[in-house]
C-alpha cells in the first residue's frame, strides 16, 4: 500500500482525498438537513425519525466511523494543504488583483479564498454542536429526560447558541458553494457541456445549506421567548406550527 | 489609424528593486513624463532605464527576448495583475493605452518560493525546466525523418494537444495563483503529450514524475480558483488541470514501478 500513500501525499493526491471526503460530507449534509427539516413537521415526526435512526445500531456505527474518519482526514489535510500553500508564495504582493472578469464578488471575499477560514469556523461550530447534541455537555439537568424535539428547542432557544449555529451554517454554505464544484474538478470530472451546470448547482447547494440550517436557530429564536422564562403561557411555537386560533402553549412537550 | 492618439502620459512608477537574491529589496518611486500611449510596457521601462542611466542609477532589470508575445521570457506583476490588465497578453505586448495620465503603477516580480528573485523584476524560473526534465519528453526512433502519414492523429486530438502546447512557460499562472501553484503549467505539459500517440509510452511515468518534481520545487496545490487561466497569455484552460487530475488518478492506480 506504499504506492497508494505515496501517490496520495502529493499535491494532486491530497486534493483527491480532500475532494472525496468533501463530497462524502456533502452527502451527509443532505441527509442531515432532510432529517432536521422534520422539525418543521412536528415533535412526533421528528421524534419518530430520531428513534428510528437510533435503533439502527449497525448502520449508525458504520456511518459514524465513516463520518468521523472523513472529518479527521479532511481537517488534517486542510491544515497540511493550507500550510504548504502559504509557504509556496513566500513573499506576498504589495498589490494583488483578479483577472477573472466573471467574478461576482471581489476575489478577497470570494468563497474559494475563504476555504480555510470558512472551514475553521465550521470546525468551531461543529465542536459546539457535538458538545450540545451528542455529549449534552454544560447543560446540567436542562436536557435530561427531554424528547429529541424538546432538546433541539432548548438548545436553539439559547441566544448564544442561536448565533453560533446561524454563523456556522452560513460559513458551511459559503464553504460548499465553492467546494462542491471544486471537488468535481479535483477528481478530473470536467466537461464544457456540464461545467456551467456543476458551478451553478454548487452555488445553489451553498444557499440551500446556509438557509436550510440557519433557519432553525433563526426561526426558533424569533418565535420563542428566552428559555430563562419558565412561565409556559408566554412561549410561542415555531411559525409553521402556530395555528391561528390555537392557544399559544409551550413549544417543548415537557 | 482609426483612433485619435490619446494624450501622452505622465506616470508614477513604484518598482521593486533588489540587487541580488540574498539581499533585501525595496520599492522605489520614479516619475515618467511624456509617455506615448502607443508604446509597449517594456518600451516604457526602456525610457525609464535610459533616464536612470543618465542619472547614474542602475537600470531596472527585467527579462525579455522576442517582444512579440511568443517566447514567454517577459513577465511581471503590474498593479497586482500578472502581465497587467489586458487579457491573453504578455507584458511585452501590453500597450500604454491601457493606462491613464497620472496613474500610479506598482511593478513587482513574480512571487513564489520556487521562483527566487535574481535581480529587480527577474526571477529564476529553472524550476519549470526541472519539471519538464522530469517527464516532458517522448521516446522516438531517431534516424530518417518518419513518413508524415505513418501516425494518424484525429483532428480534435491535435487541436486539444496544441491548445496545451500554446503554453509559453512565462510563469504567470504561478504568479496569479494564491497558492503559487504551477498546476496549470504542469497540466499544459501533461495534456500536450498525452493527447498525441507519441506521448503514450511515458504516459504513466510522466504525470507522476512531473507532479513529484512540481511538489519538490515548493509550488502549492490547486484550490481551483481559475485565476491562472485568467492570467495566462496563451489562454491555456483549467480543463487541462482536470485532464492532469484524471491522468494522475489513472497513473496512481496502474503504475507498475
Ligand atoms: C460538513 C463539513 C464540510 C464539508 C461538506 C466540506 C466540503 C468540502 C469540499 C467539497 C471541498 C472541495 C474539495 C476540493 O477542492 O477538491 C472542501 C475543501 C476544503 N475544506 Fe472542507 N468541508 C467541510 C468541513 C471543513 C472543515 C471543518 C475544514 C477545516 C478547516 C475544512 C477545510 C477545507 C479546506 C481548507 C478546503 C480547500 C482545500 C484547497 O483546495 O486548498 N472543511 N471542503
Ligand atoms: S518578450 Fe517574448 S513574450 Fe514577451
Amino acid at each position: 500500500m506504499n504506492w497508494l500513500m505515496n501517490a496520495l501525499s502529493s499535491s494532486v493526491g491530497r486534493k483527491f482525498v480532500m475532494a472525496l471526503t468533501g463530497l462524502f460530507l456533502c452527502l451527509f449534509l443532505v441527509i442531515h438537513l432532510a432529517g432536521n427539516l422534520l422539525l418543521y413537521v412536528g415533535p412526533e415526526t421528528y421524534g419518530n425519525y430520531a428513534h428510528a435512526l437510533h435503533e439502527q445500531k449497525a448502520f449508525l456505527l458504520l456511518s459514524q466511523v465513516l463520518l468521523y474518519s472523513a472529518f479527521l482526514l479532511h481537517i488534517f489535510l486542510a491544515f497540511r494543504l493550507t500550510a504548504s500553500n502559504v509557504t509556496a508564495r513566500f513573499v506576498s504582493y504589495r498589490k494583488k488583483a483578479s483577472k477573472r472578469d466573471d467574478r461576482v464578488v471581489a476575489s478577497v471575499v470570494a468563497p474559494e479564498a475563504w476555504m480555510f477560514r470558512s472551514g475553521a469556523i465550521v470546525l468551531l461550530f461543529l465542536i459546539v454542536h457535538l458538545t450540545d447534541f451528542k455529549f449534552e455537555f454544560g447543560w446540567g439537568e436542562v436536557l435530561a429526560g427531554q424528547t429529541p424535539y424538546g432538546k433541539a428547542g432548548v438548545i436553539l432557544r439559547d441566544f448564544g447558541r442561536a448565533i453560533i449555529y446561524a454563523l456556522g451554517s452560513v460559513a458551511l454554505g459559503v464553504h460548499v458553494s465553492h467546494g462542491l464544484a471544486s471537488a468535481f474538478q479535483s477528481l478530473g470530472v470536467s466537461h464544457p457541456k456540464y461545467n456551467g451546470c456543476v458551478k451553478w448547482s454548487s452555488v445553489a447547494f451553498g444557499w440551500i445549506v446556509a438557509v436550510g440550517f440557519a433557519s432553525f436557530p433563526v426561526i426558533w429564536a424569533l418565535t420563542a421567548a428566552p428559555p430563562s422564562q419558565t412561565q409556559p403561557a408566554t412561549h410561542a411555537q415555531p411559525a409553521s406550527q402556530v395555528q391561528p386560533d390555537a392557544p399559544h402553549t409551550h413549544a417543548l412537550p415537557i | 489609424m482609426t483612433n485619435p492618439a490619446k494624450k501622452r502620459l505622465s506616470l508614477h512608477l513604484r518598482i521593486w528593486r533588489q540587487s541580488r537574491t540574498d539581499e533585501a529589496g525595496e520599492f522605489r518611486d520614479y516619475q515618467l513624463q511624456d509617455i506615448s500611449p502607443d508604446m509597449s510596457f517594456l518600451e516604457m521601462l526602456d525610457i525609464l532605464n535610459q533616464q536612470l542611466i543618465e542619472q547614474g542609477e542602475a537600470p531596472v532589470a527585467f527579462d525579455h527576448d522576442c517582444r512579440e508575445g511568443i517566447c514567454g521570457t517577459c513577465g511581471m506583476m503590474i498593479n497586482g495583475q500578472a502581465h497587467g490588465p489586458d487579457h491573453e497578453t504578455t507584458t511585452c505586448q501590453l500597450h500604454m493605452r491601457h493606462f491613464n495620465d497620472g496613474d500610479t503603477i506598482i511593478i513587482e516580480p513574480w512571487r513564489a518560493r520556487a521562483f527566487p528573485v535574481l535581480r529587480d523584476l527577474i526571477v529564476n524560473r529553472s524550476a519549470f525546466d526541472r519539471i519538464i526534465q522530469a517527464g516532458g519528453y517522448v521516446s522516438i526512433k531517431t534516424g530518417q525523418a518518419p513518413e508524415g502519414n505513418a501516425n494518424l492523429i484525429p483532428q480534435q486530438h491535435q487541436e486539444g494537444s496544441l491548445d496545451a502546447a500554446a503554453c509559453i512557460g512565462c510563469g504567470a499562472c504561478v504568479a496569479a495563483c494564491k497558492n503559487a501553484s504551477a498546476m496549470l503549467f504542469t497540466a499544459a505539459k501533461v495534456s500536450h503529450f498525452v493527447q498525441l500517440p507519441q506521448g503514450a509510452p511515458e504516459r504513466t511515468k510522466r504525470v507522476l514524475a512531473m507532479i513529484n518534481q512540481h511538489d519538490e520545487e515548493g509550488f502549492g496545490a490547486c484550490t481551483n480558483t481559475s485565476e491562472c487561466e485568467a492570467a495566462c497569455p496563451a489562454a491555456v484552460s483549467v480543463s487541462h488541470i482536470a485532464r492532469l487530475n484524471r491522468e494522475y488518478l489513472k497513473a496512481m492506480l496502474t503504475a507498475t514501478d
